[in-house]
């Protein structure tokens, strides 16, 4: 089984090549600057081939186009043709309340998608494009599509629910409805499967936490509340969002600065989080520079950061009434081990108790970073998105016995 | 080792040929890069789209680049965008003395400001032959201007079809709509292609048939006129009749501050145009206008219209006269 993940943003793919026998990566690749000038694709083979194919990509097709001959080819390719493909798996970012699960597109899909696209006009775009192209090139290969929100279709309308008036949400299908989906339930399931713990018996808080961060409460192998909402601004403190926000304090800055929705958005997007707390930057590592050189505002950024994840847990333990496991993953959380630290400090009263040096020693890799007599197990893993998006693919294609 | 090979050899067989470079766009060039050529530039970079325009003297090309650098920082001041989406959008841009930098463009949009009516027209019949010489056939030359009728423009052109007037109004980036008016000679084919285009750029467009002011500049001229005939006639204040408008009618911005910002000579120009083309006394260039221009007290940009403006181009609020 040969499964081709395509990952279609605005203007670059990300694609990976997997062969799920063997359940190991073939290809991995990138094209950037599609339509544009300077346009590439750098193909990665796993036995350390890699060529970057400069030219004029016009659009998704043609990048699609390019990548599917790259990956046919005599010196970089992985496969002898294009038969060998089972399906191909997309990651789409909003699934709305159509899409509960993943599924096989055809063209009552698409439509759909197209539909919901309303509710993330920047991502989903882009995130059919893939699917046309394919479509148009190999009209009969099946595709999949997987989406970001599609986990946490499992909330609970008191969870999902804004209190705001009802009438809205039955307008527009205004609610929290999450992000990361495919990584929360990655290592959640991959926690279970270190710990050798059955999953439906956990109540496990999952940390993704990247430029882009959320938290997840999965109780019993299911998603029962997460921290971003109808967009990924809620939530967290992010490299650039400024996650949870007093909506008060948006309409006071829009009155203020007599700015408008387009800038409104941009400034809790773009300026906003550890860049617009620190003014050093959005990277974590270059705010931690700053921070022990003395820099204050670093420092309040990295402590607000920490203390905005603390905060969630505990509400999360309350919410599941109890927890048994927290996973650490995604940049920060797999190579952070003293905002890990500081997350987990002083909440022993939880269940949770740290070993410093498992702590400190786990950096990009998976591992376990709490005591042996910790009730809470805290545990990093090592997010793997295009494997869960391949697996997921799998799963459909089985349903419709196609495999 | 990582290498680098050319992509075209990696084209499936099944390649679709039929979509060609002309379906995409790529560059753009505009000629004339004052305020509006700055603001098109501007936006259309930020869609990844490359830009290229044409000035007459090297300083005018550094004060189109400083000019766009502003308007980018003061878009960073106001929560608009980012430090790095400045970087980007003025790593697209580039300004040119040459015709010839303009091959390899899809659109072409002119955009210079001339004199008088006269000069006007011949001069962008000149600089629409001038294009015609460096881009395919195939390419899109657009004009901004409004009063001036496009299928005059290209008559002279060996490919008249592809010419559309496309008129984007003043802040080019901010406002979401642009007017589209065909020649006698625009084909359907370059008039679909242009609407995509401006549809990329986000904009509702709004088809119009050639027409001298179409519906923007034939609307907003006189009501500027008229209100210049109310001040003059002593009715009101210029900044009560600018409230009323505002206030009253919700305009983001008053007849007197709207022709500051426009640009008095322009204001103008653009009555003169269609005064000439139209014949009613209507838009008969107001004498407070006409003496504000000689003056040379052109508005927002001179510093000095009917309003005075600071260095950042803000309004300096004129004293009111409390009467009630």
């Amino acid at each position: 089984m040969k499964i081709l993940i395509i990952n279609s943003g605005s203007s670059s793919i990300k694609y990976q090549l997997l062969d799920m026998n063997k359940k190991e990566v073939l290809t991995k690749g990138t094209i950037e600057k599609i339509g544009m000038q300077g346009a590439f694709l750098l193909n990665t083979r796993n036995d350390g081939d890699e060529v970057k194919l400069i030219g004029e990509i016009v659009d998704h097709q043609a990048g699609i186009e390019y990548l599917l001959g790259a990956l046919i080819s005599k010196d970089h390719g992985s496969l002898k043709s294009l038969d060998e493909l089972d399906a191909v798996g997309h990651r789409v970012v909003h699934g709305g309340e159509t899409f509960k699960g993943n599924v096989l597109i055809n063209d009552k899909v698409i439509q759909k998608i197209e539909e919901v696209a309303e509710l993330a006009p920047l991502h989903n775009p882009p995130n059919l494009k893939g699917i046309y192209a394919i479509k148009e090139l190999m009209p009969n290969l099946a595709q999949v599509g997987v989406f970001d929100t599609a986990f946490h279709q499992t909330m609970p309308e008191y969870a999902y629910m804004y209190a705001i008036p009802y009438s809205l949400y039955k307008k527009y299908g205004l609610r929290r409805y999450g992000f990361h989906g495919t990584s929360h339930k990655y290592v959640s399931h991959r926690a279970c499967e270190l710990l050798k713990v059955p999953l439906n018996k956990q109540r496990i808080i999952t940390c993704h936490l990247g430029n882009g961060a959320s938290i997840t409460a999965v109780k019993f192998g299911i998603s029962v509340d997460t921290s971003m909402g109808l967009t990924p601004v809620e939530g967290m403190i992010m490299g650039t969002r400024s996650g949870d926000l007093d909506l008060g304090v948006l309409t006071f800055i829009m009155n203020k600065e007599e700015i408008g929705v387009a800038s409104a958005n941009t400034l809790i997007n773009k300026h906003s989080g550890m860049l617009g707390i620190s003014g050093v930057s959005s990277d974590m590592r270059e705010v931690k520079e700053a921070a022990l050189d003395g820099n204050r505002r670093a420092k309040l950024a990295l402590k607000m950061f920490s203390y905005r994840i603390k905060k969630y847990i505990g509400a999360y333990c309350a919410a599941m009434g109890g927890m048994d496991i927290v996973v650490f993953t995604g940049g920060i959380g797999e190579n952070d081990r003293s905002t890990r630290m500081e997350v987990c400090e002083n909440m022993e009263f939880l269940g949770i108790k740290m070993d410093k040096e498992r702590n400190n020693s786990v950096r990009k890799k998976e591992g376990i970073i709490s005591s042996d007599d910790s009730l809470v197990k805290v545990i990093v893993i090592s997010t793997n998105e295009e494997l869960v998006i391949a697996e997921d693919t799998m799963d459909i294609l089985r349903d419709h016995n196609l495999t | 080792m990582e290498r680098i090979e050319p992509i075209e050899k990696y084209a499936l067989k099944s390649s679709s040929d039929s979509r060609s470079k002309s379906d995409n766009f790529t560059k753009i060039g505009i000629v004339g890069c004052g305020i509006l050529g700055q603001e098109i530039a501007k936006m259309v970079s930020s869609y990844g789209v490359d830009v290229v325009f044409l000035e007459v003297s090297k300083n005018k090309i550094t004060d189109a680049i400083k000019g766009i650098s502003r308007d980018l920082k003061s878009m960073i001041k106001r929560w608009g965008m980012t430090e790095s989406d400045k970087r980007a959008i003025l790593s697209r841009i580039r300004g040119t003395l040459d015709y010839h930098d303009l091959t390899g463009c899809e659109v072409v949009i002119e955009s210079v400001k001339s004199r008088t009516r006269e000069d006007s027209v011949d001069m962008r019949k000149r600089i629409f032959r001038e294009i015609e010489k460096v881009v395919e056939p195939n390419t899109i030359i657009a004009t901004n201007s409004t009063t001036l009728v496009i299928t005059e423009l290209s008559a002279e052109l060996k490919y008249p079809e592809r010419c559309v007037s496309l008129h984007f109004i003043s802040p080019a980036g901010e406002v979401p709509l642009v007017e589209v008016a065909r020649s006698l000679h625009t084909s359907d084919e370059a008039y679909k292609r242009v609407c995509r285009f401006t549809r990329l750029l986000g904009k509702r467009i709004v088809p119009v048939v050639e027409s001298p002011g179409i519906i923007s500049t034939r609307l907003i001229a006189p009501m500027i006129n008229e209100a210049c005939a109310i001040l003059m006639e002593g009715v009101a204040e210029m900044y009560d009749i600018d409230d009323t408008m505002k206030i009253g009618y919700g305009f983001p911005l008053g007849p007197f501050e709207m022709a500051d910002k426009i640009g008095l000579d322009m204001v103008v120009r653009w009555l003169d145009n269609l005064y000439r083309e139209f014949g009613d006394i209507k838009y008969k260039a107001s004498p407070m206008l006409k003496k504000r221009v000689r003056a040379n007290l052109l508005g927002r940009e001179a510093g000095l219209g009917f309003y005075r403006y600071d260095e950042e181009g803000k309004k300096i609020m004129p004293e009111r006269h409390e009467t009630c």
